[in-house]
This record gives structure tokens, sequence and C-alpha cells, in this order.
């Protein structure tokens, strides 16, 4: 008898976690306390160091797509249909000589190669070898201006409800080593659904961060007016903006 | 010190009882969220990054209204329970663990890690405070298995089977309780830390090696995952104890401080 009363109540008390769990969630309050351990993630690992770099015969030749496949919309379909010749990367906002770069120009600047990991904040992981344009580099090139604080990096992919993706790196992030415009994976040029022509790969950070598609790098000193405000697609639906995590 | 007229010890100080409540909380959250987390990808393998050739666990939906569970390549019909489970939207849906054990009670895997990295602060701190305070008090000595306790494992959990008139000679707690104890605070505990800061491409570009250790970032997520099925199987045990070996007793003293030796 006292074991089936205690059974039973081990197994209500297990079951009324979601159900509770869902109700505090909701919560303003709540959900600003639990948001607080970011900002002690994000101060205590931040960017700090190197990713791991593999060896050519641990990389996942079909390297599993991350978030959406390819942009459907014309404009997206037209350029991969005249092989993305159209397609310019623009460089604005607080930087010295907002540019255009044509892909041919991007594939003509020093390019850096790493075989690194791809850690998914679902939980899985797979490992590709990408190649392209250092974004510290490419940020040195343009020049940033005193009150440049944020990259941001606007896609052209969208979630169907008309939210257009974009990302967002601080400085010291968007400087780091690693950081990288993605112009080839598994020495091929990008395909559609791996963000062709233009990706970004952040390997310190969760691959939300490493934004598919990008048409546009806007430097700025905050991103509060940006969409939902908090520096990203993912971000704006509530994952962390710092995804170091 | 006399409670309920019967002569009582001061055995748990106020940082034990407190960090033991916070950690039962703590603890919920912790398990409630990381299934939530783990049905984002409900897959284990043994291998750094994903390798469906070196999969330990599978928990899936092969059609609508079945869920199936795969462990070590052999399945399991576990429909309703793992795999096609309650969504938390009024229906039953492709879902590894169900909607009412997993926080919040439906799929959100951003909120799900909020809850899980913000509880993991206050577990690992007050983890930390609570050595830092045992160590200084001297209550740890009392606590930690030594070798001398090994030959009485066995006759302690004789007299818990009843096999045994009387327990072997022990201080405050029996050898059995120091095992479990000493294994469930040095090392699970720090397990489960090092694996879940171990699945962190932050940390993982610090320390590489804290993941490599592990076997990678996946196999941590495994070792993670193990560490909470043992911490699980602990709580079961210990709840059991609590019930059956005088519950008031217990549960008072691990509110008041006071316990009365049997």
């Amino acid at each position: 008898m006292r074991r089936r009363l205690f059974l039973a109540s081990a197994a209500s008390a297990l079951a009324g976690c979601g159900p509770i769990g869902s109700a505090l969630n909701n919560n303003d309050n709540v959900r600003r306390i639990l948001a607080s351990a970011e900002g002690l993630n994000h101060l205590l690992i931040g960017t700090r160091g190197l990713a791991r770099e593999y060896r050519e015969n641990d990389v996942d030749r079909h390297f599993r797509v991350n978030g959406f496949a390819a942009p459907s919309d014309t404009r997206y379909t037209d350029l991969v249909a005249r092989n993305f010749a159209p397609y310019r990367l623009f460089v604005e906002g607080a930087v010295e000589r907002p540019a255009i770069f044509s892909l041919a120009q991007l594939r003509r600047m020093p390019q850096q190669t790493q075989i690194t990991r791809h850690d998914c904040v679902e939980g899985w992981s797979a490992i590709g070898k990408w190649s392209g344009v250092p974004l510290g580099g490419l940020l040195d090139m343009v020049g940033l201006r005193n009150d440049a604080r944020y990259v941001v990096f606007r896609c052209m992919d969208n979630d169907g409800s008309g939210n257009l993706y974009y990302e967002s790196l601080d400085l010291h992030q968007a400087s780091h080593p690693q950081a990288l415009l993605a112009l080839r994976l598994n020495d091929a040029p990008l395909d559609p659904d791996h963000g062709a022509p233009v990706r970004l790969r952040v390997p310190t950070q969760l691959g939300y961060k490493s934004a598919k598609w990008v048409a546009r790098i806007e430097v700025v000193g905050s991103f509060a007016t940006i969409a939902g405000g908090r520096g990203g697609y993912w971000e704006d639906q509530g994952y962390e903006w710092y995804a170091g995590i | 010190m006399k409670v309920a007229g019967r002569q009582a010890i001061y055995r748990y100080p106020l940082l034990t009882r407190a960090s033991h409540w916070l950690w039962v909380l703590a603890f919920v959250v912790l398990i409630g969220s990381g299934l939530q987390i783990f049905n984002a990808s409900p897959n284990l393998d043994a291998s750094d990054k994903s390798d469906a050739a070196r999969r330990v666990l599978a928990i899936g939906s092969p059609a609508d209204g079945v869920g199936t569970t795969k462990l070590f390549g052999h399945t399991f019909f576990t429909t309703g329970w793992l795999g096609w489970t309650d969504d938390g939207m009024g229906a039953k849906s492709a879902h590894a663990f169900p909607a009412p054990i997993i926080i919040p009670g439906y799929q959100d895997l951003a909120a799900g890690r909020r809850w899980h990295l913000f509880f993991a602060w206050i577990a690992a701190l007050c983890w930390l405070a609570w050595l830092i305070s045992s160590a200084i008090k001297g209550n740890l000595r009392e606590m930690i298995l030594r070798p001398s306790d090994l030959p009485k494992l066995w006759p302690m959990q004789a007299f818990y089977l009843k096999l045994r008139k009387e327990p072997p000679p022990h201080g405050i707690y029996n050898p059995l309780q120091k095992a479990a104890y000493t294994t469930v605070l040095f090392v699970l505990a720090p397990l489960v830390v090092l694996t879940g800061l171990a699945l962190s491409p932050g940390i993982d570009a610090i320390a590489n090696p804290l993941t490599v250790v592990f076997g990678g970032r996946q196999f941590a997520r495994l070792w993670h995952f193990v560490g909470m099925v043992l911490l699980v199987g602990f709580f079961g045990i210990h709840t059991f104890q609590v019930a059956t070996q005088g519950v008031v007793n217990q549960m008072r003293s691990m509110i008041s401080g006071w316990y009365q030796p049997q």
C-alpha cells in the first residue's frame, strides 16, 4: 500500500513537470530571470581559442543541411539559374568604404580553408571542409567606423511568413580568425541547400549563427531596431544571441 | 537535544539542507528541460560528429502512430511512451519523450535551453558552496567512502535484505549511504557538468581535450544522458529509502536538521 502510494505520487510529480513548466515559462519575469544565464555564459566562455580543425577523412561527404532548405522565390531561383553571375554582396553601414563585391571578386580574394565541426543547437554535429574569405580581412578592407559595434548579416531566405533571416556578431566574434564567409563546401562551390553562393561559418558557436545565403553585410552600432531587435532570426524566436553553449 | 520526546542529533547544517532542496528543484528542472533538448535530436552516438553507424540510442517514429526505441540495434515498440507521444497540444505525434515530463510541456527547444542553462548554474554553484562549507566544517569526512568502508558494504546490504540482524558498526552514515553519496556528489555530478560543458562549441575551442576525453561531442552527449539516467536511479532508490525508513524523521531532519538515531 505504502509502496503503491509512493509510486503513484512519484508518477504524478513527474507528470506535473511539463504543465507547471509551461505555465511558468509563459511568465515574462521568469523568462527574464532564466535568460540571465546567457550574459554569464558570454562573459565566462566568450570567444576564445580556436575551434578544433579536423583531417580530410573526418569530413562528412553528405553534409547535413541545417535550418531551412534553399529559398524558392524567383529572385533566388533566377540567381541559381544564372550561376550567381548577377549576385552582389553589399558591405555597408558604419564602414569607411562601403563596397559591393561580385562572386568572382570574392573568389579572387585571399582564401582560407578550414575543416571544422558544425554543432547544431538541436544536438547533432557534422564536419565539413569550408573555404572562403576570412570575415576579419573583408572588414579590414572596408574599414570600420568608430561607431561600429555589430556586424549584421542579411540573408536571402525567409520563413514563409515574410520574416527575412538575419544574424549578427559583435566585432570580437567577427574578427575571430576562423570566422569565414564560406564560398565552398567539401571542395565544391556551395550548393543552394547549403547557402550558395555565400554563407557564414562561425565554428565557435552553434550552427544558427552560421547564416546561409548572405546578401548584405551591414555594420551597425546597435541591432535593437532590426526585426525583433534581438540580433537574429532565431534570437527573435527566443534562442540566445550568444550561442557559444 | 530532544525532539518529539526522543534524543536527537543535529545532523544537517543549514547549508546542507538548503542545497539539498535547491538540488531537488534543479534536478527536476534539469531533467525535464534536458529531455526537451534531447527531443530536438533524439539520437545518441558514440562518436564525435553524428554517426548513424555508431548509434547507441535512437528514439523515433518510423510511421504515424508508431513509436520505437532502438538501443544497441535492438528495436522496441514504445508507442505512447517514447517516439510517438503526447505533444502537449492535445494530440499525439512524433516526439521522443512525452510532453508531460518535458519542460516546458510542449515542443520549445529555445525555452528548454533557457531553463536548462539557468538551473545548471544553480546546481553547480550550490554544489560548490556546499563542498566548500562542508570541507571547512568537516562534514565531508563523515560522508566520503573510504577503503576501510569497503568490507562493510555487503554486510550493510545483507542487513537491508534482512539476511542479517544488525547493521555493521558505522558513523552518522552507513557504508552504503557513503558509497551512494560519494558516487553522486563526486562522480556523477562532475560527470554531468563536464560532459555538459563538452557539448559547448565555445568551451570546445578553449579546452578541446575536455571533449576529446569523453570521445567527442556526440559521445559527451551520450555520457551526459547516461549520467542523468544514473542520477534518476539514485533519486528513485533515495526517495524509496526515505519513504520506507521513517519518513517523518527523515523529512524533519532535512528540514530542521535534527535527526533521531534509530
